[in-house]
């Protein structure tokens, strides 16, 4: 009863118009059909590339320097630290909308508009906010012991990080790399904004503009959802118990 | 101290802060350089493509609270937080109680409640404005097929509840998350202290009452804080299900508004101003919220 949303999307992505007219939504369709989603895989294909390209790529971005910060925050007792936290912490919070506007004038300025490299710099630099927090979190939990008897051995900074921290940091890389993702790919506020031209558009902008067209094509619009939705459907399914650490650590959403 | 410890733990300090140097000068930039420029911007008098950086002090400030369709906005937002926030939070405590009632299970069923919160608003919206439709959707389709025919209704067309069909759509996103927050508190819970209610004769909705809700506290305030910065910041789900619609401004809220004044009337020194507001807003409940927490921590 709970999914009655996700059910009517998945039916009627199958349904030819013909079904849509005759048959009430919760029905499985009469004779089922591939057509609507083909034909909104034909509309989307460009922008779910550029969904996938920006979001793997600050992902993995975001992932390394949120790892690197928590690192040297937990283990590096520097005067400041807790300071320079609590800044990355009010980026978690920050509504996008403050600085929208000066955003959009500073990627034109770079001349990053409307470019996968812009979205892929703005995404990283606010997903920096809580991946930071989400390593600093895992990196509390190492005991400091365990670094002190690297330094007796002589090891240096970096060092310890390469084969003392990295090591142990697969949860974190997980928990943080599936937040992220999920957080990225379901952007749209970023998208509409910096970039509307088919060059950069995510596929969450498509599918906006899929509904402002198509009004009564309901089968094709809940095609382009589903296209939309797979790969979070996929992690979900594979990887939720990750993605579920993420939600319980902090603010996150929205 | 010693000279080469003194000299070991300067020099550890530079390692570390060249580690967070690139994050420092990108989160620096992207979120505080940019938040003062947009307070500028929204003290300017800029309108229309090339900007203005005339200084005009807080016109633009005074035009807002004038301004109906900005009123009409903030009270949306005002009855999102005051109907949203709540619902959210008793949904997601019922469905946590539920769950914690040792049902065969538990693990798919919070699968299934949790599955919204992680689609897209984008997503989420499209499915429902397909649930709302008042001709061919699926809430008067199946009223009409179970003989409820006479329940039918406008829903996001009817100015009066399109709404509260809003926060009945961002509800059902949100209670997986809130009962996630408070299926962790409840197992968190010693059973130690279960078993001595228990012992003591408290048992069933007493149990729950008496022992287990008063310690939800900590994950209710961390769900709260998101809930009621969401019920400000949400535009994507109100910009695809209604457009801000109907009759013009029924569900319109302030980052709606923002966009709508900034990227398609131009009106950006407007547009900043409204930002900032909203800044402003979201300010005043995260940082005693940050500032508690942090206290917490130090226990």
């Amino acid at each position: 009863m709970f999914l009655l949303p996700i059910w009517t999307d998945i039916t009627t992505s199958f349904k030819s118009i013909h079904d849509i007219i005759y048959t009430i939504p919760v029905q499985p369709p009469l004779s089922p059909t591939i057509e609507p989603l083909i034909t909104a895989f034909n509309i989307m294909k460009r922008p779910l590339v550029n969904s996938l390209t920006f979001t793997v790529a600050a992902t993995i971005l975001s992932c390394l320097l949120g790892s690197i910060n928590g690192y040297a925050l937990t283990k590096i007792r520097f005067p400041g630290s807790n300071m320079v936290f609590l800044l990355f912490s009010i980026g978690i919070f920050l509504p996008y909308q403050a600085v929208l506007v000066p955003l959009v004038l500073t990627m034109s300025r770079l001349g990053l508009y409307n470019t996968l490299a812009g979205l892929i710099l703005t995404h990283t630099t606010y997903g920096i906010t809580i991946t930071t927090l989400l390593f600093r979190n895992f990196y509390g939990l190492i005991p400091d012991s365990l670094i002190m008897a690297a330094k007796t051995d002589g090891a240096g900074t970096w060092t310890i990080y390469r084969r003392i921290i990295l090591p142990l940091s697969l949860l974190p890389f997980v928990v943080a790399a599936v937040l992220q993702f999920t957080s990225i790919w379901n952007d749209f506020l970023f998208g509409v904004t910096l970039a509307r031209g088919s060059e950069a558009m995510p596929a969450s902008v498509a599918l906006a503009n899929l509904k402002g067209t198509t009004e009564f094509n309901w089968n094709v619009q809940m095609a382009g959802a589903l296209w939309y939705a797979l790969p979070v459907l996929i992690i979900y399914l594979v990887l939720g118990k990750y993605l579920i650490r993420g939600y319980m650590a902090g603010a996150i959403k929205g | 101290m010693s000279l080469s410890l003194r000299r070991a733990f300067a020099r550890e300090t530079m390692v570390a802060l060249l580690f967070v140097l690139p994050s420092l000068v990108l989160v620096g930039y992207f979120v505080y350089v940019l938040i003062g420029w947009n307070v500028v911007v929204s003290l300017s008098d800029w309108k229309g493509l090339t900007p203005s950086y005339n200084i005009v002090g807080f016109g633009q400030y005074i035009t807002l609270f004038q301004d109906p369709v900005f009123l009409t906005s903030l009270t949306n937002n005002l009855i999102l937080i005051l109907l949203f926030v709540p619902s959210s939070l008793a949904l997601g405590l019922f469905l946590a109680i539920l769950l914690d009632s040792k049902i065969r299970g538990e693990g798919v069923f919070r699968n299934i409640y949790l599955l919204p919160f992680s689609l897209a608003f984008v997503i989420t919206a499209t499915l429902w404005a397909w649930m709302y439709n008042p001709d061919v959707g699926v809430i008067n389709t199946l009223l009409q097929a179970t003989g409820l025919g006479f329940l039918k209704s406008g829903w996001i067309t009817d100015p009066n509840i399109a709404l509260a069909c809003v926060v009945l759509a961002i509800v059902w996103q949100f209670s997986g998350y809130t009962m996630l927050l408070f299926s962790a508190g409840i197992k968190s819970i010693p059973e130690s202290q279960i078993m001595a209610a228990e012992v003591d004769g408290a048992k069933g909705f007493n149990l729950y009452r008496r022992v287990v809700i008063p310690q939800l506290k900590t994950p209710a305030l961390s769900a709260f804080v998101v809930l009621m910065i969401f019920a400000l910041k949400v535009f994507d789900f109100i910009y695809v299900l209604t457009g801000g619609g109907p009759a013009g401004y029924a569900t319109y809220v302030l980052p709606l508004l923002m966009f709508r004044e900034t990227f398609l009337s131009t009106h950006f020194a407007y547009g900043a101003a409204i930002a900032t507001l909203l800044f402003l807003l979201v300010f005043v409940i995260v940082v005693p919220y940050l500032y508690l927490s942090s206290r917490r921590e130090k226990d």
